[in-house]
């Protein structure tokens, strides 16, 4: 006898299934949950077009239900417009209840299934949903009470509910008790995850308590809230057979040619003369769409699919640009040099598509031969597992980085201290996964992503390249003091020469290694001036430059200059080499004070620069070891010295 | 110690153009004036190939060093070691690569001054190359500067051979061939002073690629049923091979043939290098080639002849792709090959680029497994029947 058949709720099938939606093991899980809360908020505040202001605390509070975790409790808290006592049922209880589903806008959250996973989670590993406190703009008081998930009625369940004073005028605390373990580090790590968000959001104010460290505040770079561009109507390139016949169920009496005019975007007058050109048949343009059979539209979906259309507009997507980002990198660290590049919007696969890209290389990260640290985004989301079989790792690994300068081997990932972030905004992201862990790559995407990479790869190699001349120099100069004086010696032994020869050969051989020196010297100025021409450009372009922030942070450290000299005989001097920091220059050549401060330590302290934690500052200026004899170099350096405050190194103010 | 016996009569003092050089050099830098290093070009584009002469000869390419900040460093490290291997030619003593390259590192420790300490000599292969620089910049040989390579290949066998050799202490050793039981007479990467005598005319001098092979023919009776001799190169021809078969050809006068696997490597490495010299030994090819030997095998006839085992080269893989470019490389840059006298090997290698395909000589065996002397059958037989390059 044939086994009963049964349906299940939304909710049941995720409950059973929630490794399927990020949480397949206690270190995901709870960053899955810290991911939903703060995707649900950012969205929420971008929306009501409000500034972010996200505060966040993981914290382990005693032991998980289970063997292996801990029992975590996740807090975040924003100043968003709060939600409706009617709403937060369903926004944090009910599977498939979202604003966003469906709507074709390049938002966070889509579906409306992460957040109500995390309340399961938490319901099922801890007994208890999620604690929500609400206020929005109208209540005097705030609402608070726990969602629970109705899991076979997929519904929401509000408990526990009460009214309290709460001083924000408006916004959202969200509380999760969770199994779960703490990773804070790596690529699925907490750490990794704040940074990224905080890239990607540069008007985003964040601070967070993660375990027992202190609160790391992090101010906003940008104070304009993203404005989400409107849903653009669907392109007939992009539909399934399936989705287009739901898609005309919904016009059912409209004639069939309106329904394609005014049901996609991109279907004009001369696109349905072209389709009855590629053999639909033009009295079907006046019958009601509802009325035409499903053989009829499978005809219309195919030659459809068969005529060329003009391209989907590109005006559903959003950018971060190139200059919020060139400001954002730097709260990430001590930046030494970096590229960014944001791509206009295009077309691949038939979806608009913007790539932007920062490559950083930091002072206090990583190890010099160890890969690059990939940091890669969806909509603004960091994406921190299932690395290799991503569209953008893809990219970045076929992309010959060795024409840039950076180390790299055949088809992998490049070496040095880098972090190389990437970032792609769509509103159709096709994933892998429904955790939504990895791009999918077709080539049209991994080679727009692939140019926006050897754009930026660009602009480094003037960094990398002005950094190789320098060592070019240094070497070309000990090449000089270790080699001349053997060369010599051993000329004159073989020759049978006595020491006033010898000696004069040494003086020629100086004078034409010096020459040499020099010649060196030029191809450093040169590359000097194409890395300086590439800032202006920048600059010009209303770009924020990293030589900006270096010029003043080395003018404040004291000024640098270097003198080589080198003693030739009686010759007054053959090599002389003064390189001074561009800032000092300019200093020098205006006789102006810098107007700098100095601290009691004899550091100098520096704008705030809204920098993020750890951020150390680099000593300026090498001081090159020479032979007295030969040649001597004179370096002065002043290290600034960093305040901490609350955990925060900041640089203090001018 | 014993005079070192040279390979030919050298017209040139070394330690003389030694001096030569260094005193202009010297004399260029007081002027402030860059010196410079020329030697001759010792590559395939500066290669020319006359069969008339018989082998590869130098064209008129120089690699010139001038001095500069980057040359320095190769520069002071060549005037080290010309100073190193003139010490050596004075005392009339000798070394290999190897031992150079440790008596420089030696030097370099030893220096009181650390002066040395920069010039230091990271891999035998730094030391090495800087000794061939200054072989081809003097034009002489590397054994004219008393540095000798390991003995490798040669190994020779015959029922009729006997080796006069005239020792540095005025004595000569006599060595007949016949009297070696299984060993063989091998000859050495330095020079000797060597007469050959045969007891009996011989029929043909058989050069094996594989010495494993050559020890199998000679095992198995050829050189008993055969007056001739057999020699196993061990790959790629030393120069005490090349030298060697320079001295059957000229002094015996009798056929020499050369037996090896049917691929580019073979033809382009071993047997060009055995017939015409090779591009990185242009200067010493007229002492170190035997322009008169013959190709037997493995020809593509005795492929089809035979059918023979072959191997499929697999395109796939990079050693492997690499013989099949080495094929179409000889066939573009070597003017060995562009030679119409060599029109046949051409043939050859076109044949293994189309057909990319390889054929071991030991596949001869696969012609009769029952036959034990088969590979012995058939290369006599080819050697009679004129089947050969």
């Amino acid at each position: 006898m044939a086994k009963q058949i049964t349906s299940s709720s939304t909710a049941e099938y995720f409950a059973k299934n929630l490794q399927q939606v990020g949480f397949s093991s206690p270190t995901k899980a709870v960053l899955t949950t810290l991911k939903e809360a703060v995707d649900n908020s950012l969205d929420a505040c971008e929306e009501s077009g409000i500034l972010p202001d996200i505060s966040i605390v993981v914290k382990k509070v005693g032991a998980g239900a289970s063997k292996t975790s801990d029992l975590v409790e996740i807090v975040v808290e924003d100043n968003g417009p709060g939600i409706e006592q009617d709403d937060l049922a369903k926004v944090y209880g009910e599977y498939l209840a979202s604003s966003k589903f469906g709507r074709g806008r390049a938002t966070r959250g889509q579906q409306g299934i992460g957040i109500s996973a995390a309340t399961t989670w938490a319901q099922l590993t801890n007994a208890s949903g999620a604690k929500v406190t609400s206020k929005t703009k109208g209540m005097r008081k705030a609402l608070r009470a726990i969602v629970d998930v109705d899991i076979k009625g997929n519904k929401g369940l509000l408990k526990h509910k009460e009214m309290i004073d709460w001083d924000k005028p408006h916004g959202v605390k969200v509380e999760f008790r969770i199994d779960g373990r703490i990773q804070l580090n790596g690529d699925g790590g907490l750490l990794t995850y704040l940074e990224g968000t905080t890239l990607v959001n540069p008007h985003l104010k964040l601070s967070y308590k993660l375990m027992d460290a202190d609160w790391v505040h992090i101010e906003r770079v940008s104070d304009t809230v993203p404005e989400i561009p409107a849903a653009t109507l669907p392109h007939p390139h992009t539909m399934k057979l399936g989705e287009f016949i739901t898609h005309a169920g919904l016009y059912g009496k409209i004639e069939f040619g309106k329904f394609l005019k005014t049901g996609f975007s991109r279907v004009q007058d001369a696109t349905l003369k072209d389709l009855i050109k590629s053999g639909l048949p033009k009295n079907q343009m006046s019958i009601p769409t509802g009325k035409l059979s499903q053989d009829q539209l499978k005809n219309v979906f195919q030659i459809i699919q068969k005529t060329e259309m003009q391209a989907p507009s590109t005006r559903s997507v959003l950018t971060i640009g190139e200059e919020s980002l060139a400001k954002s990198i730097l709260r990430l660290g001590d930046v030494d040099f970096f590229s960014v590049v944001a791509r206009k919007p295009r077309i691949a696969d038939y979806k608009p598509v913007v790539v932007e890209v920062a490559l950083a290389r930091f002072l206090n990260r990583g190890g010099g031969d160890e890969p690059i640290q990939l940091l890669r985004f969806a909509n603004r989301v960091p994406l921190q597992f299932d690395k290799a079989a991503c569209a953008i790792t893809q990219a970045v690994e076929t992309v010959n980085w060795r024409a840039y300068g950076l180390q790299q081997s055949k088809d992998s990932l490049p070496i040095g201290s880098f972090v190389f972030a990437i970032s792609v905004v769509s509103p159709f992201i096709k994933f892998k996964n429904a955790s939504k862990e990895t791009i999918d790559s077709s080539d049209e995407l991994v080679e727009e992503i692939r140019r926006a990479l050897m754009q930026a790869g660009q602009k480094l190699s003037r960094h990398i390249r002005k950094e190789s001349k320098e060592a070019d120099l240094e070497r070309k100069i000990a090449h000089i003091e270790q080699f001349g004086p053997i060369l010599i010696e051993y000329l004159g032994k073989i020759a049978g020469a006595k020491e006033p020869r010898k000696k004069k050969a040494a003086e020629g051989l100086r004078k034409l290694l010096g020459r040499d020196a020099q010649a060196a010297e030029k191809d450093l100025s040169e590359a000097e001036v194409r890395l300086a021409a590439l800032r202006d450009k920048q600059r010009k372009a209303g770009l924020f430059d990293i030589a900006d922030y270096n010029d003043e942070k080395t003018l404040a450290e004291g000024e640098v200059a270097e003198v080589i000299e080198a003693e030739v005989g009686d010759d007054e001097t053959t090599i002389t080499r003064t390189r001074m920091n561009k800032a000092t220059e300019k200093a020098v050549a205006l006789g102006k004070s810098t107007g700098k401060k100095t601290n009691g330590d004899g550091g100098v302290s520096e704008s705030p620069r809204k920098l993020t934690a750890n951020s150390t500052s680099k000593a300026a200026g090498t001081q090159t070891t020479a032979k007295a004899a030969d040649v001597t170099t004179t370096s002065k350096a002043a290290q600034a010295t960093t305040t901490k405050a609350a955990g925060t190194t900041a640089k203090a103010s001018k | 110690m014993d005079k070192i016996i040279r390979i030919r009569k050298l017209t040139k003092d070394i330690p003389k153009e030694a001096r030569l050089l260094c005193d202009t050099m010297l004399s260029e830098l007081e002027r402030a004036n860059r010196p410079v290093l020329e030697a001759v070009k010792c590559a395939l584009d500066n290669s020319f190939y006359n069969p008339k002469v018989g082998y590869l000869t130098p064209g008129d390419k120089k690699v010139r060093t001038e001095l500069n900040v980057s040359s320095v460093q190769k520069m002071a490290r060549v005037i080290f070691m010309l100073d190193q291997l003139l010490g050596m030619v004075e005392s009339n003593t000798v070394r290999t690569y190897r031992e150079h390259y440790y008596t420089a590192k030696g030097v370099v420790k030893t220096d009181k001054s650390k002066m040395l300490k920069p010039l230091d000599f990271q891999s035998q292969e730094e030391c090495d190359s800087v000794i061939d620089f200054i072989g081809d910049m003097l034009e002489v040989y590397r054994e004219e500067l008393n540095c000798f390579a390991n003995d490798r290949g040669g190994q020779t066998y015959s029922q009729q051979l006997i080796v006069s050799e005239s020792l540095p202490d005025g004595t000569t050793a006599t060595i007949d061939l016949s009297t070696l039981g299984t060993s063989p007479y091998q000859p050495k990467n330095r020079p000797q002073a060597l007469k050959l005598k045969l007891k009996k005319k011989v029929e043909f001098c058989l050069v094996v690629e594989s010495e494993g092979t050559a020890g199998s023919l000679v095992a198995n009776g050829m050189t008993k049923r055969h007056n001739c001799i057999v020699m196993g190169a061990q790959g790629v021809p030393s120069n005490g091979v090349r030298g060697w078969c320079k001295l059957i050809q000229e002094e015996l006068k009798v056929p020499m043939f050369f037996f090896g696997d049917l691929d580019a490597y073979t033809i382009q490495n071993i047997y060009r290098t055995l017939k015409a010299g090779s591009a990185a030994s242009l200067i010493r090819n007229a002492d170190f080639s035997a322009p008169e030997v013959h190709f037997l095998g493995v020809l593509p006839e005795d492929v089809k002849k035979y059918d023979l085992f072959c191997y499929d080269v697999n395109e796939k893989d990079p050693a492997e792709n690499r013989s099949l470019k080495k094929a179409k490389d000889a066939l573009q840059n070597d003017p060995f090959f562009h030679d119409k006298k060599n029109k046949r090997l051409v043939s050859i290698l076109e044949w293994l680029i189309t057909n990319k395909k390889r054929c071991e000589q030991q596949a001869f065996y696969s012609v009769d497994p029952n036959n034990k002397t088969i590979m012995e059958d058939l290369i006599v037989e080819k050697i009679r029947r004129g089947h050969y390059i």
